[in-house]
């Protein structure tokens, strides 16, 4: 068998892993002998400008070596990770060459290269995490014995027979000292 | 169930960067709220990147090969570079969220990373108010409110026009649209848009012809059966 080649894409994303974990530069000089030089090719057509075109291989390719750790393989191949950052680069290339401002730029549009790009993407969980880090704080607040059946209904999910089995007590005391809690945290959020 | 959705050429633009900033935004933003038009998003970009990179490209690389002198100092400067300043700090959490008449309105991650570009709303005749976003280009990128039972007057569009609900739900002539519907109209179109029972908050631009003649996009054959039926 033939020793593994970039263009295969289980390759190409274990060389990038490398690059992420080690800094490995053998593994980032294979892949920049495969693709800088097609990226090279494309540019070189797309600007008609040889600079230009070695200004965004350049530019992708240190992406590449820096953010390697950015890459998910989940989400796609090693080959459309590139590919992406290049389209980005070439997108504000294209319009830093207008000089206009307050024009998009290509990380607003396609946060290829954010180092959060989770929270956003998925519409609420921004609030869930802040309303956690406030409730925690409330829940500071409470009386010990309280706090530890809050905690394991809303953050362990357990059900309320569940916690009364847990801490060997009534299921009775669960209920009373979830609602005193409940009530206690809504007078704190009130009071705030 | 999002309903309507921007067409194949339109999402193989998008994912190439090429076409206008309003238009940009308006497909970005269902797309952050269309987990089908996501996947195809991901399908296109993996197509181009197949053809970018892939074995169609040989004998141009082979002709314009980096030579192996530029090859090792571009190498060399890439090692000698200093990882770039970490991203300018996260986004804070009031930025996906907008008010309007003491409504407060979740906004999609690419309008949420563009919040510094919305304006300040003003009202406008009937239950309706505007603000713009500012893309720094002549064309218009606004956002129209429609309170409860608001109409807007009958009106055809020079151009196409482009709506998109990010909340809420509006009628018109055709039918019902709700959040995440991508509706395009054409000039001959005559419709008037109305609210009932609910508000409804859309994003709404001129879809002005295209910037590139040559470009990425090129990459996949306008012809393919895959993306231009």
């Amino acid at each position: 068998m033939p020793p593994a080649q970039p263009d295969n894409p289980e390759h190409a994303a274990e060389l990038l892993a490398q690059i992420a974990t080690e800094q490995s530069r053998a593994a980032f000089s294979e892949l920049f002998k495969h693709f800088a030089p097609r990226l090279q090719a494309y540019a070189t057509r797309q600007f008609g400008n040889e600079q230009t075109a070695m200004d965004l291989v350049q530019e992708t390719m240190t992406n590449v070596w820096h953010k390697a750790h950015l890459f998910k393989p989940d989400r796609g191949s090693a080959a459309t990770w590139i590919f992406t950052i290049a389209r980005n680069i070439r997108f504000d290339f294209l319009r830093k060459n207008k000089y206009r401002q307050n024009d998009l730029s290509a990380d607003d549009l396609w946060p290829v290269l954010a180092e959060q790009n989770e929270s956003l993407d998925d519409d609420y969980a921004l609030d869930d995490d802040l309303l956690m880090q406030q409730l925690a704080v409330y829940c500071e607040q409470l009386p010990p014995a309280q706090k530890t059946v809050i905690e394991l209904i809303y953050i362990e999910g357990k059900s309320q027979q569940e916690v009364a089995d847990a801490l060997d007590i009534p299921l009775g005391t669960v209920k009373s000292r979830t609602r005193l809690a409940l009530q206690k945290l809504k007078e704190l959020i009130q009071h705030d | 169930m999002i309903k309507f959705h921007p067409s194949e050429q339109q999402l193989v633009l998008y994912a190439a960067g090429e076409l206008s900033p309003a238009m940009l935004m308006m497909v970005g933003t269902h797309v952050d709220m269309c987990k089908q038009c996501q996947a195809q998003v991901q399908d296109i970009e993996e197509q181009m990147a197949r053809k970018l990179f892939g074995e169609n490209n040989f004998a141009d690389y082979q002709a314009n090969s980096l030579d192996s002198k530029t090859h090792d100092a571009m190498l060399a400067a890439i090692f000698a570079s200093t990882a770039p300043v970490a991203e300018p700090s996260p986004p804070q959490p009031h930025d996906n969220l907008l008010y309007l008449e003491g409504k407060r309105f979740t906004l999609p991650a690419t309008l949420a990373r563009n919040s510094h570009r919305i304006g300040d709303w003003s009202r406008l005749p009937g239950k309706l108010w505007r603000a713009s976003v500012d893309i720094g280009a002549e064309q218009s990128l606004n956002f129209i409110y429609m309170g409860e039972q608001s109409t807007v007057p009958e009106h055809t569009h020079k151009g196409n026009e482009a709506t998109l609900v990010i909340n809420g739900v509006f009628s018109d002539e055709q039918g019902d649209y709700k959040d995440g519907d991508f509706v395009l109209l054409d000039g001959a179109h005559k419709h008037s848009p109305h609210t009932t029972h609910e508000d409804c908050l859309t994003l709404a631009a001129l879809d002005a012809p295209l910037h590139f003649t040559t470009g990425l996009s090129r990459l996949l054959n306008p012809f393919s059966s895959l993306f231009f039926k």
